[in-house]
């Protein structure tokens, strides 16, 4: 039995740490309604600017706001097991990011069950499959990919005088985010003739997933001149490959999301343009409809978060 | 070595019988530190100990748990197997593709299952015909098995099944979650063939010491092959269960399972040295890491701490089994 008293104590050792020193990410304000937020990730400056506008208006909206993500943000499952978990902590809300469109729809229907309303942001559960299941989904709360993608088109054209070879990277295949931002951009390219995609290839919305694969394009086609990256980390990658190859400006790049970094190398002059969502606005947007919700009060429901092109 | 003495029946493999009750006693151990676990939570939050949560956790552990009864074997036998992971996806991604066409679930099932089984058996081949390391033929594997499922699903998640299917995931049986039940049968199963089998036998004999086994005149490599065949096995299972809660196949799915399986194995108490462990010890080891994912959810522990936090388990746990170990000699 000794050694279950040293497990014991090794376990009370863990818990102590973990329920001591961080109960983090919670806006507590007492006696509030909790509010859970699970977003795909918490290791991308998107959802953290995200977070951040959920936070500034959990205090406001007299809510407590509690804020959790899978690991990686591709891991459906192990975002469904959160959601599970927190639903057996008596949320009064639900606002989620989907990491699946569709394979978010069984935990969704948890929560329907479970009478806590359910908002949903930046990524759109899949519409089939809320039918299947009969979601009742509040609210959405997004930017227009479709959109975004075609302004970037658009502005490429534009830039290139309608005449370009251009590279594509897309984010994880079978994101409804990326999916559409890709739709809209080659609907954009479609209607200019001088323009072809030479090369389009996932590079899974990572930074130095979009170097190699860029620096691989290059290889495969050097008379590249133009790219379109589904998201700015992979465009930052793509630059750096840009550098790397000897090409630094002789190749236009066009990102999505305007983050810090990519928004200082459209100032230095490497990338033309970003698309900018904002991200945070759909963080307190959603924090807000969930309080509302809470009060009985109506929400739209389908809330679109304005887009804009950032450029020098 | 010579061979000079007379090769003894396959039956006369080493006797597990010492190690297996040496054994029993770090059950007990990591056990105790599950009940604590589930003491210190229950202490620290209102929400854990209730019947619908504690069916919650059984419900999200199954799978892990389902995986690492397979890595089990691969370990006892002293092996390691990367490609569970992957394999999922895979063998996932061939089911889904064939409820698409129409074929009926249990033909479904059944081709998952033989593809789980067929990825297996490669890596047991590579190792034992090809003499590769297991860590690199399944290395490989791991590799091959992602690019088929991402090529067979050309990227997409599959999605969409009937209810008759996914009831293998939303039944509940008195309550309890059809995947929970799922994972008792296999645990048995495992368990039984483990430990009162000449499979299982053999399994130990081989990670205790294989030359040992070779000259008792136990057949090892076919034995070593089919070790791999079953993780195959439990991966195309966990891959049935994981389609069916979510009602969908995605080729990324299953990344980092090795991993958890892998800790899972680990801290019910089996070695990476081979010849120890037991299947009771790795569905508490899987328990553990349930409850502590649960437990930290619940307690809103932040994702980043709960790494930190499962992490230092995983190496405190194997510190005091070595200790435990160490203190039986």
């Amino acid at each position: 039995m000794r050694s279950g008293v040293r497990w014991g104590t090794v376990a009370l050792a863990m818990l102590a740490l973990a329920a001591g020193c961080n109960r983090g990410t919670s806006t507590t304000t007492s006696g509030a309604p909790r509010v859970a937020f699970v977003m795909k990730t918490l290791n991308h400056p998107f959802f953290l600017d995200m977070q951040r506008g959920a936070q500034e208006a959990a205090g406001p909206a007299g809510v407590e706001l509690v804020v959790q993500a899978a690991e990686r943000e591709i891991d459906v499952e192990k975002q469904v097991q959160i959601i599970e978990n927190l639903l057996q902590t008596g949320i009064k809300a639900l606002i989620v990011t989907p990491s699946g469109s569709r394979e978010i729809a069984t935990v969704i229907a948890k929560a329907n069950r479970a009478n806590v309303p359910v908002v949903v942001v930046d990524t759109r559960v899949d519409p089939k499959a809320a039918a299947d299941n009969d979601l009742k989904l509040a609210t959405f709360i997004g930017s227009d990919n479709y959109e975004g993608g075609k302004i970037a088109g658009e502005h490429l054209a534009k830039i290139t005088g309608g005449k370009a070879k251009v590279a594509v990277l897309e984010g994880i295949p079978g994101h409804e985010t990326g999916d559409s931002r890709l739709r809209g951009f080659r609907d954009a390219v479609a209607t200019h003739p001088g323009m072809t995609i030479v090369a389009s290839q996932p590079a899974n919305w990572e930074r130095d997933q979009g170097f190699t694969v860029f620096q691989n394009m290059l290889q495969a086609h050097p008379e590249t001149d133009a790219l379109f990256a589904c998201s700015d980390l992979m465009a930052l990658g793509a630059l750096e490959a840009i550098a790397a190859a000897g090409k630094s400006g002789r190749i236009r790049v066009v990102g999505f999301d305007a983050l810090e970094d990519a928004r200082k190398a459209i100032e230095a002059g490497r990338m033309e343009a970003s698309v900018a969502q904002s991200p945070r606005d759909m963080g307190r947007i959603a924090v807000e409809s969930a309080a509302k919700l809470l009060k009985g009060e109506t929400v739209p429901t389908d809330q679109k978060v304005p887009i804009a092109l950032v450029t020098k | 070595m010579t061979t000079a003495g007379q090769a003894a029946p396959a039956d006369a493999a080493p006797d597990v019988k010492p190690t297996i009750h040496a054994q029993r006693g770090r059950q007990l151990g990591t056990f105790a530190g599950l009940l604590a676990l589930c003491a210190i939570l229950w202490a620290a939050t209102p929400h854990f100990l209730t019947v619908s949560n504690l069916l919650n956790v059984l419900e999200q552990t199954a799978l892990n748990a389902i995986v690492a009864m397979g890595m089990t074997y691969v370990i006892i036998s002293g092996g390691i197997d990367l490609s569970v992971g992957s394999v999922l996806a895979f063998a996932g991604i061939g089911l889904a593709l064939a409820l698409e066409q129409g074929i009926p679930a249990p033909l479904a099932i059944a081709i998952a299952l033989g593809m789980g089984v067929a990825c297996g058996l490669v890596n047991g081949t590579l190792i034992t015909l090809g003499r590769l390391p297991p860590f690199i033929a399944t290395l490989g594997m791991m590799s091959v098995a992602r690019g088929a499922a991402l090529m067979l699903a050309e990227g997409r998640p599959i999605s969409g099944f009937s209810d008759g299917f996914r009831a293998i995931a939303t039944e509940r049986v008195a309550g309890v979650p059809a995947p929970v039940l799922i994972t008792i049968v296999i645990y048995a199963v495992a368990h039984f063939v483990l430990t009162r089998t000449v499979f299982g036998r053999v399994t130990y004999a081989i990670g205790g010491n294989e030359e040992a086994a070779r000259l008792s005149g136990v057949p090892v490599r076919a034995y070593k092959t089919a070790v791999y065949g079953v993780a195959g096995l439990t991966s195309a299972a966990a891959a049935i269960v994981l389609t069916a809660r979510l009602n969908s196949a995605q080729p990324t799915a299953g990344t980092m399972y090795e991993l958890d399986a892998i800790a899972a194995t680990v801290i019910g108490g089996s070695s990476l040295l081979g010849g120890e462990g037991s299947q009771t010890g790795t569905l508490i080891g899987a328990l553990i890491m349930g409850v502590l994912r649960n437990g930290l959810n619940l307690l809103n522990v932040s994702s980043f701490l709960q790494q930190v936090v499962i992490g230092v388990v995983i190496i405190g746990a194997v510190l005091v089994d070595m200790s435990l170990k160490r203190r039986q000699r």
